[in-house]
């Protein structure tokens, strides 16, 4: 035990040091303005500063690239909620009650709001991090691709009600997100397909592009010329204006923590990431909710629990990561190749081994989000009077960003292409009603559904009973039968009652 | 300590199930100085994201070589498609040496064996400029299994045809090659299961979900130090520095059996011999410093500096090998 905190005051050494805090401050100063900027995300930054961090000390420098990884999700909501466009891929579902909530006049409210929900999310998973690293990692073995498959069906299930409207139309659009999400490998024959024989589609499309062109190129085409091309009006904003009244404190506390909960839990398992996270915890608030209909017009609990859920699963990423040395998701294994590169094997002696380095990037986490919620919180005021700017101004500079963020994750300018190409798409989307969450949807899960499925049956050698063998994978799978009859038993009742 | 795999060995692999092409081995190569070359900044373009194996491996060189060019040698990611995005857009670039390929076995000869829609050819699109290192792997059970050796695995794998699972990061990867390797010189059909990356398929062999893997021995061997995975054997000819316990594969029964992957650096077909010259010379150079001998030493790979005639060799040698394995197993293009 007295080893325990003889390390932990190590990693304190290490992160409060000069350097600790310089790189530190760096990180979620970088973290937070690619995620202000729409288009350049997490990943692209951490890849670009990768090659600087060559020379440094390399726990400065993880501190440093984890700093830009959850920086950058403190930064993603601020577009979303004032401009309508998402800030990274991952920050797209806070569009849906962030926007209503500005053109309400609540920006300053809902700005302030989001950085809380950040720092509460983050602030539970580094907990997890800090307690019951290994222990969660020993869970997470326990999921193979049966109980994958099961999660996700689950949460496709729970988020097929998310938008308003024609349930339809959204459901259309779930499938053709999944459709998109086909092109691409197979992973089971390693053949292209659906690629037009462009090579550049063999991994399919990119969903930065994806999610950059439905909401935010769309959104800009969308406002060419509207009633919506002047500057929306800024009021005052003061502390008054951003701290959450009585009543809202009390509509936003739960879904913070179960967004929390929901993002830590998804974060924890490789291969899934923070937009899995927010989509799950949006749906299950919904569900929950006593007034549903109050979604996607303004509900404080639809940008709570996806903003909390998003911070903590980045947070909980490094589970996985620091214990086994298996990368919790694509911006984690940038990190991981980070600490290869400094001669550092990740694996399950990294705790042990590098007593410094581990409670140093876990202190630094601390230090790093109450930068964060410091920083954020006095920016609010200035992010707002960005709406100032006219849109002929701003939409300009915008579509930039987008397509440097979108060219830089591959340096490649057919990734330019597609996000144009599905601006266009998500425009016409909007003349006809139709929602474009639900694209995202079935673009993310949909083909990690179909490799786990896949998978598992390679892995039960064929036998589909698989999925109801597995305690785990069962559980999931009667919670989702229950989704489904909650769903539609309402709706026989009332028949039958009409009878 | 030097680390070099035996030169004969690599090839004699390659010989293995490809027929000898009766061409004698390319012997040493002009290193006579191009004139002018490099006249600008030289692109080394990473055919993957930054942080992986290839990229390490790529600026440490470029930096080496930096220097004694005289010219910055910028690396720059192009990721995509298993790495043939980066290598397309290198064979299409000026074979002027300015815009090189840090090339792996999956981009400059598994994907030509794989796929019959690849719009380059990494025999005739390329000229090769050195293969840099290879890393054999190692195949790893979790330490709860009940296989002890590679016999118990073959002896396994024979009664039970196609249920002994080996998981991979993807179809058409080394790790997937060498395990269908594997198949055909035992007679076995191992049950390939496709990851995307290796992340998800060790967390699925650590968790006991699969029964092995060849993988990678730096990050597999964390795990076999703490006694999670078990080592069977390893793919070279020789036992590795980094588990000089694990017999080879082929010392645990299978005659002739080599496996690795490599990485080497590729210019445009067309290349001033001289060019491929200075750049071989400059290469071979770095990878004898110290600097670069304790880094790779350091990650478990293995030197392979080759010059250009024996790289190209090697290459088709390759090419030819894995088309091999692919016709055998029955995997890629019906």
């Amino acid at each position: 035990m007295s080893d325990f905190y003889a390390h932990i005051a190590l990693g304190v050494a290490k992160a409060l040091s000069v350097e600790g805090l310089f790189f530190c401050f760096v990180g979620v100063t970088v973290g937070t303005i690619v995620g202000v900027l729409p288009g350049i995300g997490p990943l692209a930054a951490i890849s670009l500063a990768l090659p600087m961090t060559y020379y440094l000390d390399p726990t400065a420098a993880l501190i440093m690239l984890a700093g830009i990884f959850y920086g950058a999700q403190y930064g993603g909501s601020t577009a979303s909620i004032l401009l309508n466009l998402p800030g990274t891929a991952t920050a797209a579902i806070t569009c849906l009650d962030g926007y209503p909530l500005a053109k309400q006049g609540k920006a300053p409210l809902a700005l302030f709001v989001t950085a809380i929900n950040s720092f509460v999310g983050s602030s539970f998973a580094i907990v997890l991090v800090m307690g019951f690293a290994p222990i969660i990692a020993e869970l997470a073995l326990e999921f193979s691709s049966a109980e994958y498959f099961s999660v996700m069906l689950l949460g496709l299930i729970a988020a097929s009600t998310m938008t308003v409207g024609s349930p339809f139309k959204g459901l259309a659009m779930v499938v053709f997100g999944i459709a998109l999400g086909l092109v691409g490998t197979d992973v089971n024959t390693g053949m292209f397909r659906f690629n037009f024989g462009i090579l550049e589609l063999a991994d399919g499309f990119s969903l930065v592009a994806l999610a950059m062109g439905l909401f935010g190129v769309a959104e800009i085409i969308a406002n060419i010329g509207g009633e919506q091309g002047k500057p929306m009006a800024v009021g005052r904003i003061g502390f008054r204006e951003m701290w959450p009244k009585r009543n809202e404190w009390k509509r936003i506390w739960a879904p913070t923590l179960r967004g929390s909960v929901i993002g830590s839990f998804v974060g924890a398992l490789p291969g899934t990431g923070p937009g899995i996270a927010s989509l799950m915890a949006y749906a299950s608030e919904k569900r929950l909710s006593k007034t549903p209909e109050e979604f996607g017009k303004g509900a404080l609990e639809g940008i709570s629990a996806p903003e909390a859920a998003n911070n903590a699963s980045v947070q909980a990423a490094f589970i996985p990561t620091l214990s086994l040395g298996i990368p919790g998701d694509a911006v984690v294994a940038v990190l991981l190749g980070a600490m290869i590169l400094h001669g550092i094997t990740p694996g399950p002696n990294l705790i042990n081994d590098q007593p410094e380095m581990f409670w140093g990037l876990i202190i630094s986490f601390w230090i790093g989000n109450l930068m964060l919620l410091v920083l954020n919180i006095p920016l609010i005021g200035l992010w707002v009077r960005l709406l100032s700017i006219p849109y002929h101004l701003l939409y300009p500079a915008i579509l930039v960003f987008i397509c440097v963020g979108v060219y830089s994750s591959d340096n490649n300018v057919f990734d330019i292409f597609v996000v144009l190409g599905f601006g266009l798409v998500g425009y016409l989307m909007r003349i006809f009603d139709y929602p474009a969450m639900p694209v995202l949807l079935g673009f993310i899960l949909g083909p990690l559904m179909e490799e786990h499925f896949r998978r598992a049956l390679l892995l039960g050698r064929g036998d589909i009973t698989t999925f109801i063998d597995r305690p785990i994978s069962l559980a999931f799978l009667v919670v989702s039968a229950a989704f489904l009859a909650a769903a539609f038993l309402p709706g026989l009742r009332k028949r039958f009652a009409g009878n | 300590m030097k680390t070099r795999i035996d030169r004969r060995s690599l090839l004699g692999a390659a010989l293995a199930i490809a027929a000898a092409t009766g061409l004698s081995a390319g012997l040493a190569s002009p290193a006579v100085a191009a004139d002018g070359y490099p006249e600008k900044p030289v692109t080394l373009v990473v055919p993957f994201p930054p942080g992986g194996s290839t990229d390490l491996l790529a600026r440490q060189i470029g930096e080496a070589i930096s220097g004694p060019l005289g010219q910055p040698v910028v690396v720059e990611n192009r990721g995509g498609a298993g790495g043939t995005v980066g290598a397309n857009y290198v064979a299409t670039s000026d074979p002027d040496g300015h815009t090189l390929l840090m090339g792996v076995t999956g981009s400059n000869a598994i994907s030509a064996a794989l796929r019959d829609d690849l719009p380059y050819d990494p025999v005739t699109d390329f000229d090769p400029v050195s293969i840099v290192i290879a890393s054999p792997l190692v195949l790893v059970v979790n330490s709860e299994s009940k296989f002890n050796s590679v016999a118990d695995v073959i002896a396994y794998a024979k009664e039970n045809p196609e249920t002994f699972t080996h998981g991979t990061p993807g179809v058409g990867t080394s790790m997937h090659m060498t395990g269908e390797l594997f198949g055909l010189e035992t007679g076995t059909k191992l049950l390939h299961v496709p990851y995307k990356g290796s992340a998800q398929a060790l967390q699925d062999l650590l968790g006991g979900q699969l029964d092995a893997m060849f993988g990678d021995i730096l990050v597999t061997s964390e795990h076999i130090k703490t006694g999670r995975l078990r080592a069977l054997g390893v793919t070279s000819t020789q036992r590795h520095y980094m588990l000089p316990d694990v017999p080879t594969i082929e010392e645990a029964g299978i005659d002739g059996y080599a496996a690795f992957s490599w990485q080497g650096i590729f210019a445009p077909a067309g290349t001033p011999p001289e060019v491929l010259g200075t750049l071989y010379a400059e290469i071979a150079k770095a990878l004898e410093s110290d600097k670069l001998q304790a880094f790779f030493k350091e990650k478990g790979f293995l030197i392979e500096s080759m010059p250009p005639a024996e790289s190209k060799e090697f290459i088709a040698n390759e090419v030819k090998k894995w088309k091999g394995v692919v016709k055998a197993a029955g995997i890629g293009p019906k």
